[in-house]
């Protein structure tokens, strides 16, 4: 594609009229988007001899120049038009478009781009780029350098300050009086992002990030009681300022706030007195009738329990069985992804829980610059532990656009991702907002296809979960293991349940919520260490539901078995927290639920207990096989061991299988066979599984950290 | 990419180098390697559930309704179904109840499907439940074979046209509503094989996984799908390494594939290892041998194999050399592996034969894998046919018509069969033929089996009373619908067994049930002169054709050592060990 430049009367080849009248070919000026069109105040007005003639305003300009020899297909030619001419035009064409600029705005950008230039701040082609960004999106030029860091947020500060004719304000290391800045309350201070910070007698002076609207700054007003006098600030630095001033009612609503408006689903209590005395008596009971029918006592256990592995296991074939069978999650295609109107997006913020994760903090920038969103409608929060010096030292050291915050939550019990992301929500000004990992890299087109999906399901879809897997599957059979589980879990149950509009338990992280939703429903149980699995049976129960989408979060499998077991053990004593949690009253979740999601949520959550379980039939098993025991055939009678034996023979087998199925399923060749190997895999489960049960009664609320980044590609 | 056309106005600078983000593919770039289809379910014939729900409902009430007629009115009834019946009511009914009565030398499925019709003994024991799992299983045959017509393009009155010439085939029709396994094992190979004709139109990584579950569910109902499930295997990494797989995908898909059916076998392996004491009595004892071994040349076995194949699955003669010339001219690779697949399936009975490892000629039943592995192959024909699959369809309908008066007559007169001749003689006479000949020389009919079972369940109560060889008195055993009543090899095993049948009366016996075979019946070679009703110490107590029940005083004491029969061999031993080594013949209306 080329392109030449020529004045309107040049040759006298170029056979079409020079004015722009009324009779445009809209086949023709629609070559160009309409956003370009006003950015770059060109149109493309005719064909000539196969040549695109696009009228411009400044045919001379080499980036205009560029970008339309880019953007129009095959030849075409500048030629030059009058900028009120080439405006009237795309007015005609576009009558009542939104994406019409004021003069003003358009005198703005224009001092801006002569402000960069001047000072060879930005180089053509990095403003060719942002231009480009900024006719699609529609968002401020600056922020769009900004965001790219072409240009640091103080150099937009003092180019905007010039512009505006505004004072500047440092923040870094501003300490304002208390009882000042808590003048403006703190939705309206995080909404407008503006801080008190000093007073003087004719007013007030305000740290803002952008200039405040004059509707805006007399809200401001009226909350300060006093005239407000803007001073420009780095959004960075104003951030932080705004988290400093508010931190203690931030960790106060982090921690509290499920627990005081709903006790009843806050795990900060692990046991309630039915829950104690129920199983106490029921203990009892078993004891007495061991000492009265021992051997029946023991023959009714067994029996129980195979039921319990029966019901659960035809549960779950049922599930993988219909996934198998159908695609269930909601599929958005690539075209639908480009047919997004990228003006149209709302703010979508990223919440990542870090903490003791210095090392892949570089990475994860990356892979969350590499997501196909704009970056200024991003709002990304690194949310640290206040202790983890070494994490937030890294996080500054980068010195990151704005678009990342850093969330600093301050050093309280209980010290859980879920209080992390609780406090980091408060700060969220996303429409939707999703929580990754810091070693996770989603899919980049992930975010706008659950845009999408949460534009075609239903209305009280306010969840959608994205599959999870692993990037380190090869790294060595524990990892391989991983992948099997995640990719059986994420490719088959997981959309099974979410068709069948069953309770889920989200995976821990690229979970796309409805942020107000998400905030109403009380956000995540600071109390429960499986928070997530959690959350999703609560909206479940208040009447909302979770879909799948199609599009994968990689993580770092956990590549040591000591961290595995760690992790592991958490995620079983979390999902007893759960149970014990909604099981509390089961009539009162029956009736939210409804049977099937009562059956399902019980089954789900069942597969803990089937964990605890396996050791113990294990045993008995092997030791059956290698003496031929009488007393363990004699547990097993009738029904008990024909449906012990079908479990044995073919349910191991289908389950094995299923991870086979999974792996299949999603491509995954090259783990195919580890996958054959699951029931080493599942002595390891249960060993974490009997970890987490007796860390419930002993330190019900502890944290078991997994260490991230020993997949070796941690820079 | 935006709605602009834009791609790359991202980027401009990232906040660290991306030296390690080549290494990570996102699932797209990664899934652009693969050959198959795998996450989501690519372009394929739309679900029909109520046509198949309709077709199998279908053949299921005609099947039943025609078997009910053939078993119950007519009593042509093979003794395999008995016996498979009788083990799945002492599953549940013996004393004590044992999953081990499915026993070792059989494949074990047929046993187990039809174990929860026999919960309730009443229903169990009645002929009316004979035909119940072969007709299921006909019917399914004939709901995958609609979905390959539909896979083929073959129109809605061309597919029922073409079941419905199948389903009145003669042979199959008895097999299938006759209550005879093999109609179990053909099915689930039919299902597989349905699998792979699938995946290998659509690429859909799942129709592996179907085709390998089916693959190893049949192995448990007949041992001869293995052979095919073999060729299934090398199907798919044939087909996969030929478009291109790299070596991960195929060995995965393999894995996959050919898992469930590894994992069978090694079971059912470990299994005989463990309670017989042989991991490979499953291939060793679970040939149906009664008849003594046939000693035939090559040009005897050809000429065998030819005769099946003519009367009992003519329909082979036009399909293979097609599928071998639309294989080799048009490089239709899967024509060329239908063609092997019928091949194997022509060739094996001719190979067990050939090896020995079967003590019976070929027998006409042996047809009926050819039969539909034809059907299966003409179908693709029919799809490959572009333009024309209609003519194919119609060409299939015409043979499929054309060889059922021909295969009917074969059924009156083929030296080498079970009950196809009483079969004949039946829809032939519309009257009942217990009591006729088979062509082989056996007596078809049951009357003699239900008239003890009537007689023992009136007059005998009490537990373990009867002391008997199951593996040759389990009609009557059925028919009692109460195995309790019997003292036999699985109660207890073999041990117990022979030391009741040394000393019955000390064993706390009342009657010994003795079948008048005394060459196979373990407890009629120790009691000769009982069998023959001159034991003046075991007086008869009751008589039919084929048993005699004897009773045994409180106060009868063994004959010693030396004056008992010299034949005594050792019967085998192992859990659940019936029919087959020392017993009648499960497949027809032999004597016992």
């Amino acid at each position: 594609m080329t392109t030449t430049a020529v004045p309107p009367t040049a040759p006298a080849a170029v056979a079409v009229a020079p004015h722009l009248g009324p009779d445009l070919d809209p086949e023709v000026a629609l070559l160009l988007p309409e956003g370009v069109c006003r950015v770059f105040r060109v149109l493309p007005y005719a064909v000539h001899d196969e040549v695109v003639l696009v009228a411009a305003a400044q045919p001379g300009d080499p980036i205009t120049t560029q970008v339309v020899a880019d953007l129009v297909p095959g030849t075409s030619r500048l030629v030059a038009h009058g900028e009120l001419e080439v405006s009237d035009a795309l007015d005609r064409l576009h009558p009542g478009s939104a994406l019409a600029e004021t003069p003003e705005e358009r005198d703005d950008r224009a001092h801006l781009v002569s402000l960069l230039t001047a000072h060879r701040l930005v180089t053509d082609e990095e403003l060719r780029i942002a231009l480009l960004e900024h006719a699609r999106t529609g968002d401020p030029l600056g922020d769009i350098l900004v965001a790219h860091q072409t240009i640091a947020e103080d150099v937009l500060v003092a180019a905007l300050g010039e512009i505006h004719q505004m004072e500047r304000v440092g923040l870094a290391d501003a300490d304002p009086d208390p009882e000042l800045a808590h003048r403006i309350p703190e939705p309206l201070a995080r909404g407008l992002r503006v801080v008190p910070v000093a007073q003087t007698s004719a007013a007030v002076l305000v740290a803002v990030a952008r200039p405040l609207a004059p509707a805006d700054l007399a809200e401001v007003e009226q909350a300060l009681g006093a005239p407000a006098r803007q001073l420009l600030a780095n959004r960075t630095d104003l951030d932080q300022l705004l988290q400093r001033v508010h931190s203690a009612h931030y960790a106060s609503v982090a921690t509290q706030h499920l627990m005081e408006t709903q006790p009843e689903v806050s795990a900060h209590q692990v046991f309630t007195g039915a829950q104690k005395t129920v199983p106490a008596l029921a203990l009892i009971a078993v004891v007495l009738c061991a000492v009265v029918w021992p051997f029946t006592t023991l023959v009714v256990l067994v029996g129980l329990c195979s039921l319990l592995y029966l019901l659960v296991s035809v549960y779950k074939f049922r599930l993988t069985l219909r996934a198998l069978g159908t695609h269930l999650e909601t599929d958005v295609t690539d075209a639908e992804i480009a047919a997004l109107d990228e003006r149209a997006l709302p703010t979508y913020t990223i919440l990542v829980p870090l903490y003791k994760e210095a090392g892949i903090v570089a990475r994860l920038v990356r892979d969350i610059n590499a997501l196909d969103y704009p970056r200024t409608r991003l709002d990304v929060k690194l949310l640290c532990e206040e202790d983890d010096e070494e994490t937030i030292a890294r996080i500054r050291e980068l010195a990151l656009p704005p678009h990342f915050s850093m969330v600093v939550v301050p050093d309280s019990q209980p010290k859980t991702k879920p209080k992390a992301c609780n406090y980091g929500l408060q700060l969220a000004t996303g429409t939707y907002c999703v929580i990754f990992d810091a070693e996770d890299r989603p899919d980049p087109d992930q975010l706008k296809k659950a845009l999408v999906a949460f534009d075609r399901v239903a209305d009280n879809v306010v969840c959608v979960q994205a599959k999870l897997n692993h990037f380190n599957q090869d790294q060595n059979l524990l990892t391989a293991w991983f992948a099997n589980e995640y990719s059986m879990h994420f490719e088959l149950v997981l959309p099974a349940m979410g068709a069948a509009e069953s309770p889920i338990p989200l995976g821990g992280t690229s979970n796309h919520f409805v942020t107000s939703t998400l905030v109403e429903l009380g956000a995540w149980d600071p109390f429960n260490v499986t928070e997530d699995a959690d959350l999703g049976i609560r909206l479940h129960r208040a009447g909302y539901r979770t879909a799948m989408i199609d599009s994968t979060t990689l993580e770092e499998a956990n590549s040591h078995l000591p961290n595995w077991i760690r992790q592991r053990s958490r995620w079983n004593k979390g999902y007893f927290q759960t149970w014990l949690v909604h099981m509390r009253n089961p009539l009162r979740l029956l009736s939210e639920t409804g049977l099937r999601g009562f059956m399902s949520f019980n089954l789900t959550m069942g597969s803990a207990f089937v964990l605890l379980m396996n050791p113990i039939f294990w045993a008995l098993t092997t030791i059956y096989v290698l003496t031929q025991a009488g007393f363990i055939e004699q547990l097993f009678p009738g029904v008990v061991f024909y449906a012990a034996s079908a479990l044995l023979f073919v349910g191991n087998f289908v389950f094995v299988y299923l991870n086979v199925a999974g792996s299949l399923q999603r491509g995954e060749f090259s783990i195919t066979r580890t996958a054959l190997l699951s029931p080493l895999y599942w002595g390891l489960m249960s060993w974490a599984a009997w970890k987490g049960f007796i860390q419930l009664f002993t330190n019900p609320f502890y944290w078991e950290k997994t260490e991230h980044g020993l997949d070796g590609s941690a820079s | 990419m935006s709605p602009t056309g834009v791609q790359d106005a991202h980027p401009v600078t990232d906040a660290v180098p991306d030296a390690s983000v080549a290494a990570v593919l996102t699932q797209r770039e990664r899934l652009v390697r693969v050959v198959q289809s795998v996450g989501r379910r690519p372009r394929d014939i739309t679900r029909r559930p109520w046509e198949s729900a309709g077709i199998f409902a279908f053949f299921l009430l005609a099947y039943l309704v025609f078997g009910y007629w053939l078993v119950v009115e007519m009593h042509v009834v093979g003794f395999e179904s008995l016996d498979r019946l009788n083990r799945a009511l002492m599953i549940w009914h013996n004393d004590p109840a044992k999953l081990s009565a499915v026993g070792f030398d059989h494949p074990p499925l047929v046993t187990l499907l039809i174990a929860p019709a026999t919960i309730i003994p009443a229903l169990g024991s009645s002929l009316g439940v004979v035909p119940l799992i072969s007709a299921v299983f006909a019917a399914l045959t004939m709901v995958v074979l609609n979905t390959m017509l539909r896979r083929a393009a073959v129109a809605l009155p061309l597919r029922l046209a073409v079941l419905a010439a199948l389903g009145a085939n003669p042979l199959l029709a008895l097999y299938a509503a006759g209550g005879a396994s093999q109609f179990v094992w053909i099915s689930l190979t039919t299902v597989a094989i349905g699998a792979l004709f699938a995946w290998y139109v659509t690429a859909d990584v799942r129709f592996v996984m179907i085709a390998g579950l089916a693959f190893s569910v049949a192995s448990l109902a007949g041992y001869t799908s293995l052979l095919w499930f073999v060729l299934g295997a090398v199907l798919v990494a044939g087909v996969l390494a030929s478009a291109g797989a790299d070596g991960t995908e195929v060995e995965g898909t393999t894995v996959g594939f050919a898992a469930p059916t590894v994992y069978v076998i090694a079971l059912w392996t470990v299994l005989n290892l463990v309670l017989l004491g042989n991991p490979v009595a499953w291939l060793t004892s679970g040939r149906e041998s009664t008849r003594p071994g046939t000693d035939l040349d090559a040009a005897q076995i050809l000429q065998q194999t030819f005769e099946l194949v003519l009367y009992g699955a003519p329909l082979a003669l036009l399909v293979l050399p097609a599928l071998l010339v639309v294989g080799a001219a048009r490089g239709n690779g899967f024509a060329l592996w239908l063609a092997a697949f019928l091949v194997v399936s022509i060739a094996t009975p001719a190979v067990d034969v050939a090896l020995g490892l079967t003590g019976q000629p070929i027998l006409m039943r042996d047809a009926l894998p050819v039969l539909v592995l034809s059907v299966v192959g003409a179908i693709w024909l029919a799809r490959s046919a572009g333009t024309r699959t209609t003519l194919v369809g119609a060409v299939l309908v015409l043979a499929l018509l054309v060889s059922i008066p021909w295969t009917f007559r074969a059924m009156k007169t083929y030296p080498h069969q079970n009950l196809e001749s009483a079969f004949a003689a039946a829809l032939s006479s519309r009257e009942s033929q217990e009591g006729s000949r088979t062509v082989s020389g056996s007596t078809v009919g049951v009357a003699s089996e239900q008239t003890m079972a009537d007689y023992l369940s009136t007059h005998v109560a009490g537990r373990s009373s009867v002391l008997t060889d199951n593996a040759q008195t389990f009609p009557v055993m059925f028919f009692t619908g109460d195995p309790a009543l019997f003292l036999d090899r699985i109660d207890e095993g073999e041990g117990p067994w022979q030391d009741a049948a040394d000393d019955p009366a000390g064993a706390g016996v009342d009657f010994l049930l003795l079948s008048i075979d005394t060459e196979e019946d373990l407890l009629s070679r120790r009691f000769p002169e009982a069998v023959a009703g001159t034991d003046p110490l075991l007086p008869e107590i009751f008589r039919t054709t084929r048993y005699v029940l004897v009773g045994v005083p409180a106060d009868y004491a063994p004959p010693a050592e030396d004056e008992q029969p010299a034949d005594q061999t050792e019967p085998s031993t192992g859990l659940g060990t019936t029919s087959t080594d020392v017993g009648l013949t499960p497949t027809g209306g032999d004597l016992p």
